[in-house]
């Protein structure tokens, strides 16, 4: 029973809705600080650039994102309101680093019609008010009192009910709005209202401006000593104020968004939809403005927001494209732009829709999403875990170790490859064709398995083999020295760095060597109570030739102890509990803090803080990566050093903002790994899996991989047709002809290895895609891709007619192979027992693939089910049909074979407007709706009387506050039977915001685990600005508010990692579990995306 | 023109000086910065900045305020004029700003 839910985020949202600039983390320090809906992102303005500082998670959708300096205040605060109307306003304490409330509240109120153009939110630039606009015909005030403390809000009665700005006018005695708006004729018209806060009323401002550009939508307030305000239309903008008016027409564009440029505001930047930017500068002579001037500086992506950092450069914020950080030049380039683009931030936003392939077939997920609008419109192939580029391979059966050599110790470039077998060692090395070929080292035993190499110092090499340690040149390659084993002793392990050598003989013997300039010379040698598995010396202090610690892994006792070097004396022991014994330790520090990973021989990792100097471990975690023994190794990557965990379940640790992480590699099975850094193959692995050895790149590390594929139109639907390897894609261009904008549809052809268009079908004039499948039909063994498209005409309310057109690809080209013209949109197409089943308009209708006599094919209309709203999302499983209405919620439907006929079993009666749906499994299903919900329903087939089984029963509900626009079953992770974790099912989803994430239909005991851990973390871990977390889940919309049920909140839950240890210990004993088992519970879960 | 986009404002002249301009098909940035999970107690605010609306409607407000004007008909009406004079002075004083 898939009702108990967990739902997380794997890629957070990167729609930039609001940006601004000020001096927020302290006097001195200039921040960007922007949002992305429901989390804001603090930047430092640095000589390198943007330093992001801190992704804050709120418990809201952010409406209004204001910086503002309170009377008396060194430093800047932030006010951010909410769309459920709450707000808050927020303080850096650069002491702690923490984020202050100096005030919140809920302004909601009980009778008020919500604004349809959104929610305003402004404040006052002398702080005598804050000013919001909720509501049609009501602003909210909240005053300041002198000693700036916010006060009790109040309303005041706007007569302007379509609203459409509003602005404080600077340099006002009276706090002075202007406000555009639009009246009941469709005019629009600016007029200003000073705020009389004694009496809670407006009074008639100094300023109005009837009959303004029917498009005007921006107003841009002007700071003293120029004062007034800019309206910005769509083929004139104007400045007025008191004294002055002045216009200038401009080219027919509509402007989303602008940036002032100066402090005496006489200077503004303005992005518009086509993605250009625009400068406007007001002329004057000292305070009195003799006009308005536009110049074009270039193209960006589409900007939602635009912020002026500091020295020429701005940032960009995107809902369509990615956002930017731009140049602004002095001198036009060649194409005469003024934007040059100096960085990129990955914006997914929006995923219209996506689909989940397996295209490397390696039983590994990616998400290929239709992101983007506009010219901004791309694919983005998304991708977890770490991928291995294999640049060579070849067929060798049972190895037992890898390693790779220098030939002398100041090359930059790796030359020998050291390959281990049971009884034997071979050598390959990098020819004069920079081909690897078999090669020799003299110095080397060829005969015995190498159990350990090393590059050493004095251009030296060190191989251990069960016998002896020899030290070989490595210019001459001969034998400089051997150390050998007692007679009746051999080497178990060894490990060995550039100046030193630890081995492990029966008997528990470890015995600890130093190399010399042509000698070996024993050091020491301890007898340990039992025998010895594995051992590390790798150095982790500050000499990288030499280590003052060892590790070492025993058997018997399960345990894994410290010396000290030279002196082999024990430093500490760490019991390591159970029965499994330690396979590979490995000393190690990431981004300056010490570890010691030790990896057990069931695919465990344990991982501690490794105090250098005593020696001592702590912070003990657990997680499990495989099931199979692990070899750990590092190496490195882009000057940062990682480490490999070589097992069934290959692993790449690596650490950010001081937290160990693990992605998953995208091979099946590793078992061995050492990097090879040559001149023909720079920073490779090499790589042993499954009788083969390969030579790869690894990509850069981190857990999800984002390729873009440009477009340069806006793809809406997306489908992968694993038969001929493409992919088909619905899309629309922006065309912009003479003086008319015009849009072109067509349906795409692309190369699902190279993401080329291959072949395209021109939909006619007023055609859009609406569906997209790939199915076959019963008796025809073809694949077929079938679109149903939309006429929509101006005139029409709703689409009267479509199409359904089915092809074929043969020879890489669409060919159109039957089309049936249909009385509405078709919004939905789905395989169904060999036929296709259509979503048009109210009605789902199903068709046959008929042969006909002269042997060509048609869909031919079968059965139909009115009853609809508009039937807009469809998923069938067996005979059953899932349909999500436009305003009717969740409907299931029967298709009778029998009879031939298609019969309403249940509906969910609530209102709800559907945005998505899904069949989790038989009985329950999952949508998605336009307030930003997510909610379960149940069929209730065994209910006793007819009423009862009719109905859908609600069974989960939840507020995302993230608009879903497509459900599809999949994962993004390589799915391994073996874990527990393997047996989830998962649905994943994509959202306007680019979230895309989990939703994971858990067994009840780990749900009702997990709910008690969400219940503590919640009293643990407080909602930024005082906001609440179970408001901010509980399911919302216009008719209920409802706590969440059946739902969790997997982002918080995953936020316990992220917790100091006392306060995870304090987590673990009021829930009554180790927090050894709690961390790997949590853990398992963040493996799921 | 280029008069217009020179003198480009400058708060501190080392922002973005070291920044390499990278080429237009520059890989995006993936700095990621760490993730806020405030424990501390001030997430609260102080007990009175916990804003919430009065408690009046704004109708029944509107019909208090007229039932107070109705008490004191003809008073009222100086004080009124009064006050609109006062309103009138801060248009003046924002025309005064604005040359």
């Amino acid at each position: 029973m898939s009702v108990w839910n967990y739902v997380v985020t794997a890629h957070k949202p990167t729609n930039v809705t609001h940006s601004c600039v000020g001096n927020f983390t302290s006097p001195q320090e200039l921040n960007l600080i922007i949002a992305k809906c429901t989390r804001i992102e603090i930047h430092l303005l640095t000589p390198h650039g943007l330093q992001p500082m801190l992704d804050v998670p709120i418990y809201g959708r952010i409406a209004t994102l204001e910086l503002f300096r309170p009377h008396g205040e060194p430093q800047d605060f932030l006010f951010i309101a909410t769309e459920r109307y709450k707000f808050c306003v927020l303080q850096w304490d650069a002491e702690t680093s923490e984020l202050i409330t100096r005030a919140m509240g809920d302004v909601s109120d009980r009778i008020g019609r919500p604004t349809d153009n959104g929610q305003i939110g402004l404040i006052d630039p002398d702080c005598r008010l804050i000013g919001l606009h909720l509501y049609d015909g009501l602003f909210k005030v909240i005053p300041f009192d002198n000693k700036g403390q916010l006060k009790e809000a109040f309303n005041i009665r706007l007569e302007e009910l379509q609203v459409l700005d509003i602005k404080f006018l600077y340099g006002c005695l009276k706090p002075t709005i202007v406000v555009l708006y639009q009246d009941n004729k469709d005019a629009r018209h600016a007029k200003t209202y000073e705020i009389a806060l004694k009496d809670k009323d407006f009074v008639e401002g100094p300023l109005s401006h009837t009959n303004l550009d029917n498009g005007a939508g921006i107003l841009i307030p002007v700071p003293m000593p120029l004062g007034g305000v800019i309206i910005i239309g769509e083929e004139t903008i104007v400045y007025c104020s008191v004294s002055a008016f002045k216009a200038i027409p401009i080219r027919p564009s509509i402007t989303r968004a602008y940036g002032r440029v100066d402090a005496d505001g006489s200077r503004y930047l303005l992005g518009d939809n086509a993605g250009l930017l625009h400068l406007l500068v007001i002329t004057h002579e000292r305070e009195r403005v003799t006009g308005l001037k536009i110049e074009h500086l270039g193209e960006t992506s589409v900007a939602s927001t635009i912020s002026y950092l500091d020295n020429a450069v701005v940032y960009i914020g995107s809902s369509y494209g990615d956002s930017q950080l731009i140049k602004l030049n002095l001198q036009p380039d060649a194409k005469g732009s003024y934007v040059e683009v100096l960085e990129k931030y990955v914006n997914l936003g929006p995923i219209v829709d996506f689909c989940v392939v397996d295209l490397e077939r390696q039983g590994q997920g990616q998400v290929v999403t239709c992101s983007g609008a506009y010219k901004d419109g791309s694919l983005r192939i998304v991708r977890n875990g770490i991928g291995i580029n294999e640049q060579a391979s070849v067929e060798l059966q049972g190895i037992k170790g890898l390693w790779s050599l220098r030939s002398s110790t100041n090359d930059p470039y790796d030359t020998f490859l050291v390959v281990s077998f049971i009884n034997e060692t071979r050598v390959l090395a990098m020819n004069m064709d920079d081909e690897l070929e078999e090669s020799e080292i003299e110095g080397f035993c060829a005969e015995a398995q190498t159990l350990f190499c090393q590059n050493a110092i004095h251009d030296q090499l060190v191989q251990v083999t069960a016998n002896s340690v020899r030290l070989v040149s490595s210019t001459t390659r001969e034998l400089l020295h051997e150390w050998n084993a007692p007679s009746g002793y051999s080497v178990n392990v060894a490990t060995a760095n550039a100046s030193q050598v630890l081995l492990a003989t029966g008997g528990g013997h470890l015995v600890y060597l130093e190399i010399g300039n042509g000698k070996l010379a024993e050091v020491k040698h301890v007898q340990l109570d039992y025998e010895i598995s594995c051992l590390d010396i790798n150095p982790s202090g500050e000499n990288p030739n030499y280590s003052t610690l060892a590790a070492v892994g025993m058997w018997t006792d399960i345990s894994v102890r410290i010396f000290s070097l030279p002196s082999l004396e024990l430093l500490a022991k760490e019991n390591l509990g159970g029965e499994i014994i330690p396979r590979s330790v490995l000393l190690c520090t990431f981004e300056g803090v010490s570890y010691l990973l030790c990896t057990l021989g069931d695919g465990h990792l344990l991982n501690f803080l490794l105090n250098l100097s005593t020696g001592e471990l702590s912070n003990r975690k657990k997680v499990s990566l495989g099931t199979q023994p692990i070899m750990l190794r590092t190496f490195s990557s882009k000057d940062t050093t990682h480490v490999f965990a070589a097992s069934d379940r290959p692993t790449v640790i690596y650490s950010s903002n001081k937290k160990l992480l693990y992605s998953n590699v995208n091979l099946k099975e590793v078992s061995h790994m050492c990097p090879f850094n040559s001149a023909a193959f720079p920073d490779s692995l090499a790589i042993a899996k499954e009788g083969e050895l390969s030579i790869g790149t690894i990509d850069d590390i981190q857990k999800l991989h984002i390729r873009t594929i440009p477009l340069g139109e806006h793809a809406r639907r997306i489908c992968h047709q694993e038969q001929s390897r493409t992919f088909a894609i619905c899309s629309l261009k922006n065309c912009q002809t003479s003086n008319e904008e015009t849009e072109m549809h067509f349906v795409r052809l692309l190369d699902d290895q190279t993401f080329e268009f291959i072949s395209t079908y021109p939909l006619d004039t007023y055609e859009y895609g609406c569906s997209i499948i790939s199915c076959s039909f019963s008796d025809d063994n073809n694949a077929y891709y079938c679109v149903g498209t939309a006429y929509v005409l101006p005139e029409e309310n709703e689409p009267s007619k479509g199409r359904i057109l089915v092809f074929v690809v043969e020879d890489g080209k669409l060919q159109l192979i039957a089309e049936k013209e249909t009385k509405g949109a078709v919004y939905s197409l789905n395989a169904f027992n060999g036929k296709l089943l259509a979503a048009i308009n109210q009605k789902i209708q199903l068709y046959k693939w008929m042969l006909r006599e002269d042997g060509s094919r048609e869909l031919q209309a079968e059965c139909g089910h009115h009853g609809h709203i508009l039937a807009l999302y469809v998923q069938t499983r067996g005979d059953f049909i899932v349909v999500g209405d436009l305003m009717k919620s969740i409907s299931l439907l029967l298709y009778k074979h029998e009879e031939g006929a298609i019969e309403e079993l249940a509906r969910d009666y609530n209102a709800n407007w559907m945005s998505a749906v899904e069949i989790l499994d038989d009985d329950v299903f999952l949508g998605a709706e336009n307030n930003y919900n997510l909610f379960t329903v149940r069929k209730n087939s065994d209910a006793a009387t007819d009423e009862e089984r009719g109905r859908l029963e609600v069974v989960g509900e939840y507020h995302l506050g993230e608009f879903v626009n497509r459900f599809r079953h999949g994962s993004l992770v390589m799915r391994l039977p073996d874990l527990e974790a393997g047996h989830i099912p998962t649905v994943i989803f994509g959202t306007i915001n680019g979230v895309i994430g989990v939703v994971a239909s858990l067994p009840h005991d780990q749900y009702v685990f997990l709910e008690k851990l969400q219940a503590n973390l919640v009293k643990v871990i407080k909602g930024v600005g005082g906001l609440s977390h179970e408001q901010w889940r509980s399911f919302n919309n216009e008719k209920k508010t409802v706590d969440a049920r059946n739902f969790l909140d997997g982002d918080l839950i995953e936020s316990f990692l992220d917790l100091s240890r006392s306060r995870m210990d304090e987590i673990a004993s009021s829930m009554g579990v180790p927090l050894e088992e709690l961390c790997k519970r949590v853990e398992e879960l963040t493996r799921l995306h | 023109m280029g008069s217009l986009l020179g003198d480009w404002p400058s708060y501190d002249p080392h922002n973005f000086s070291q920044l390499r301009p990278a080429d237009p098909s520059a890989q995006p940035s993936k700095l990621t910065p760490a993730t806020y999970h405030p424990t501390h107690n001030r997430t609260l605010p102080p007990p009175n900045q916990v804003i919430s609306n009065e408690a009046r409607n704004i109708l029944l407000r509107h019909f208090y305020q007229k039932s107070e004007e109705k008490f004191r008909p003809k008073r009222a009406a100086s004080d009124h004029l009064t006050s609109e004079h006062n309103c009138k002075q801060p248009r003046a004083a924002y025309a005064d700003g604005a040359h």
